[in-house]
């Protein structure tokens, strides 16, 4: 008797042979569709997930600012007196502390020609802080021209070098995205850096700018986000408020060592360069930049956006009541 | 056991030291610390971007005579570059060692065939067409094709702006490698006009593989098998196609091979190179009929007005000249905005460099691409001539145009000052004049609305790249007004050429 395949019954072995695979299959096929079906795409966000704000960097929020003004002695020496109406650098700097520091670096200049920080400024801001027991000491910028160039030209890599800190750009760090919370500025991409940083300075220079008129500690923060930039400058006074709501730093030192009247933000000509050899310390980055407002030969009532910002809570464009000038 | 040096070992070696060289110079174009032209050095070495440059231009410029010493040294030991130094060849080798065919099918096809002539083919064409005035050598010498595949091809996968230009020549080195998984150094055998340049005159060398019997050869084909050049050691040996790459010495049953001068009186005669005096004459003739049609597709004075050269560029005529369309300039450049062109400047233009403002600017103060231009195509400027500080620029490379259309404080009633912020003279090429203009609604809105300078502008283009509307923007850059071309100028008295 011969044994066909008809004739057999189907033992429990033979039946998961058979069909086994096949069900795996239909699992797999199930569990592919019961997973993904519905869900936001891997480009989208999910309803729950929310960009985090950014961190405040201030030592003390709740109390008035304060804007010491030395001048006269060159940046260092300077900055040394100004600080000492805060009580030095150690009110602001703790052991182990991350400070982050943004001059403005935007632009592949000398220092002569005042279309950045100036470096000596910046290489001792990095010096105190490694003084006062900061672990690391990042000076960061999103450049306009070359980060390369313009960190090199500047004379900022060498003198942040020299201090014992570390340089940082756009091309040479990652980004994190934050919700900046303003009217104009929402979620954007920060500098990861100042998002990670225990302390951040602001040290703005003093410039010329074609819309704004002047350029100051809030239009500094340009350099902190990373994006369509120039498509910010239709609200330019709303957005230099939200930049200034967003980013509540440590200190901000306004740099008049050289003031760049003319031919800003870029700057060129050694005729547009006035040697002030000014500087300020400020808690109140407001008062700052409405001392530097003046610094252009023009009232904070001619700086729009700080109203706005006044009005935000940042601080008060009445410097003269928060200024000591030493 | 230990392993006794073979010649075949230090040629694995001097190859490997130049495959990583010029990786590593590669990477030095982009590096300031390292001088330009030891970075493009390997383009140097090449004798056909000297040859080429002398033909066309009638000089051999800068580094490119060291080409000259490979050239002669070929001449005594034969093509020996192609074994040992070409990194083109070395990566083909690499690939079909690792996926070539079987070494019981390679004594077939590692036979000479005819139609690896077509190399003489080309040289002939790239020769004719450089006498004429245009050096094309670069298309397809292995030296400048390499680099620019990896300039326009694998760079861009860490840097970012894949172009059209940049994908065809890397699909040009993808196809080669790809085809030596068939044939080991199908391009060096058939199509390579360096090596066919190497090849003719290796046919003088008096060192090359020799028979020390005529008798012994046994036929075996065991030489084959390792053969790179397809030149057949065991018969008529074609010393043109030789690659001196001396695997067949240790190969031969019979020890008759070896690597030097004449040892017995009857050698075998030299086989022709398979390119007659007639094909020869038709492809020259053929080649000086066509030339003077390619140029007019858009070289010379017909390419686009977006067509910007980067600085320190020839004028057009001298610039396809000696452009070897190696692409190290784009290599070089800070912002990424030298891009290999395809379609803006005709024919003739293929694979040359052009700035795309959307990707890059070129930076004011910025003088790497000339520094590595080997064939100084472009010439080395300094700093200070580019740079319009105090007064106009001594080298531009074209003048920034507003599109009053699509630019937000002249058509649609919203502040900006983005190209005048960027523009980097001083004084300011881009100036700004209020405007009080009144909204759809009703309302007065202050503008700045801004003009360019055409004495002071550039061309670096940051305006355009900064500019906030979109892919297009509202200022833009052509090349009218670059000082490497008196005859496109718009300005009477402007800057003397």
């Amino acid at each position: 008797m011969t044994d066909t395949p008809s004739d057999k019954s189907i033992g429990r072995r033979d039946l998961l042979k058979t069909w086994g695979p096949a069900a795996l299959a239909g699992a797999a096929i199930t569990a592919l569709g019961a997973g993904l079906s519905g869900r936001p795409g891997r480009h989208q966000r999910g309803s729950g997930e929310v960009a985090p704000t950014p961190p405040d960097w201030r030592i003390d929020p709740g109390t008035a600012g304060k804007v010491a003004i030395a001048g006269g002695a060159g940046p260092s020496a300077n900055l040394g007196r100004a600080l000492q109406v805060f009580g030095g650098i150690d009110a602001f700097i703790n052991e182990g502390d991350r400070v982050a520091i943004k001059p403005n670096c935007a632009w592949d200049r000398t220092a002569a020609q005042a279309a950045n920080t100036d470096p000596e400024l910046i290489g001792e801001l990095v010096r105190l802080s490694l003084a006062a027991g900061a672990s690391s000491v990042v000076v960061l910028d999103n450049t306009c021209h070359d980060p390369a160039r313009a960190f090199a030209r500047s004379g900022i890599a060498e003198a942040a070098r020299t201090a014992g800190g570390t340089v940082a750009h756009q091309n040479s760090t990652g980004t994190v995205n934050l919700d900046l919370g303003g009217a104009v500025l929402g979620e954007w991409e920060v500098l990861q850096p100042i998002a990670e940083a225990d302390r951040l300075i602001n040290v703005p220079v003093v410039k010329h700018h074609s819309l704004g008129r002047g350029t100051l500690g809030m239009k500094n923060w340009f350099g902190a986000i990373v994006g369509r930039r120039p498509s910010l400058h239709q609200r330019l006074d709303q957005v230099c408020a939200d930049l200034g709501a967003a980013f509540r730093p440590t200190l901000t030192v306004i740099d008049a060592t050289r003031v760049l009247t003319g031919g800003g933000p870029t700057g060129g000509s050694l005729d547009l360069v006035r040697k002030d050899d000014l500087l300020a310390v400020a808690t109140d980055p407001l008062a700052a930049d409405a001392w530097g407002a003046t610094l252009l030969d023009f009232g904070p009532a001619e700086l729009p956006y700080l109203a706005i910002a006044e009005r935000l809570g940042i601080g008060t464009t009445d410097w003269r009541s928060v200024a000591t000038t030493v | 056991m230990t392993l006794r040096p073979r010649a075949r070992h230090y040629r694995i070696l001097v190859q490997t030291l130049f495959l990583l060289s010029f990786m590593v110079l590669f990477f030095g174009l982009a590096v300031d610390r390292v001088p330009g032209w030891v970075a493009s050095i390997l383009l140097s070495l090449d004798p056909l971007t000297a040859l080429g440059t002398a033909l066309a231009d009638w000089t051999i410029p800068a580094w490119t005579w060291i080409g000259l010493i490979i050239l002669a040294a070929t001449a005594v030991l034969g093509r020996f570059f192609c074994g040992w130094i070409c990194p083109l060849g070395t990566l083909q080798q690499l690939m079909s060692w690792i996926a070539g065919p079987e070494r019981r099918k390679r004594n077939k096809i590692n036979r000479y065939r005819t139609w690896f002539s077509l190399k003489y083919v080309i040289l002939t064409v790239i020769l004719v067409w450089a006498a004429l005035g245009a050096d094309h050598a670069g298309w397809l010498d292995p030296i400048p094709l390499l680099h620019r595949a990896v300039a326009g091809g694998l760079r861009p996968l860490w840097f970012g702006g894949m172009t059209p230009g940049g994908w065809v020549a890397f699909g040009m080195l993808a196809a080669i490698l790809l085809l030596s998984t068939w044939m080991p150094r199908f391009y060096c055998r058939a199509v390579c006009p360096l090596g066919a340049l190497l090849g003719v005159t290796a046919r003088v060398a008096p060192l090359r593989i020799r028979r020390t019997s005529d008798s012994a050869c046994s036929g075996c084909t065991l030489c084959l098998m390792a053969c790179q050049g397809a030149d057949e050691p065991l018969e008529n040996h074609r010393v043109s196609e030789c690659h001196v790459c001396l695997n067949c010495l240790p190969s031969c049953a019979e020890d008759t091979l070896k690597f030097g001068l004449p040892v017995v009186q009857h050698s075998p005669e030299m086989p022709p190179l398979d390119v007659g005096r007639r094909r020869f004459l038709l492809t020259a003739v053929t080649t000086a009929a066509v030339a003077p049609v390619l140029r007019a597709t858009g070289g010379g004075e017909a390419r686009a007005a977006d067509a910007i050269r980067p600085p320190g560029a020839l004028d057009e005529e001298a610039f396809l000249a000696r452009c070897i369309t190696c692409g190290a300039c784009s290599a070089s450049c800070p912002t990424n905005v030298i891009v290999s062109d395809v379609g803006k400047t005709g024919i003739e233009g293929i694979f040359t460099p052009i700035l795309n403002m959307r990707r890059g600017w070129c930076e004011p103060s910025c003088t790497r691409c000339g520094e590595v231009c080997p064939t100084e195509a472009l010439a080395i400027v300094t700093s200070e001539a580019k740079q319009a500080v105090d007064g106009p620029a001594e080298v531009t490379i074209g003048t920034a145009f507003l599109d009053r259309g699509r630019c937000l404080p002249w058509a649609m009633a919203t502040p900006c000052i983005v190209c005048e912020e960027m523009c980097p003279t001083s004084p300011k090429a881009i100036w700004l004049e209020p405007a009080e203009l009144r909204a759809r609604d009703g309302r007065t809105v202050m503008v700045q609305q801004p003009f360019v300078d055409p004495e002071l502008c550039t061309g670096c283009g940051l305006c355009e790249n900064r500019c906030p509307v979109g892919e297009q923007a509202a200022i833009r850059v052509s090349s009218v007004g670059e000082t490497r071309d008196p005859r496109n100028r718009m300005l009477t008295g402007r800057r003397s050429g």
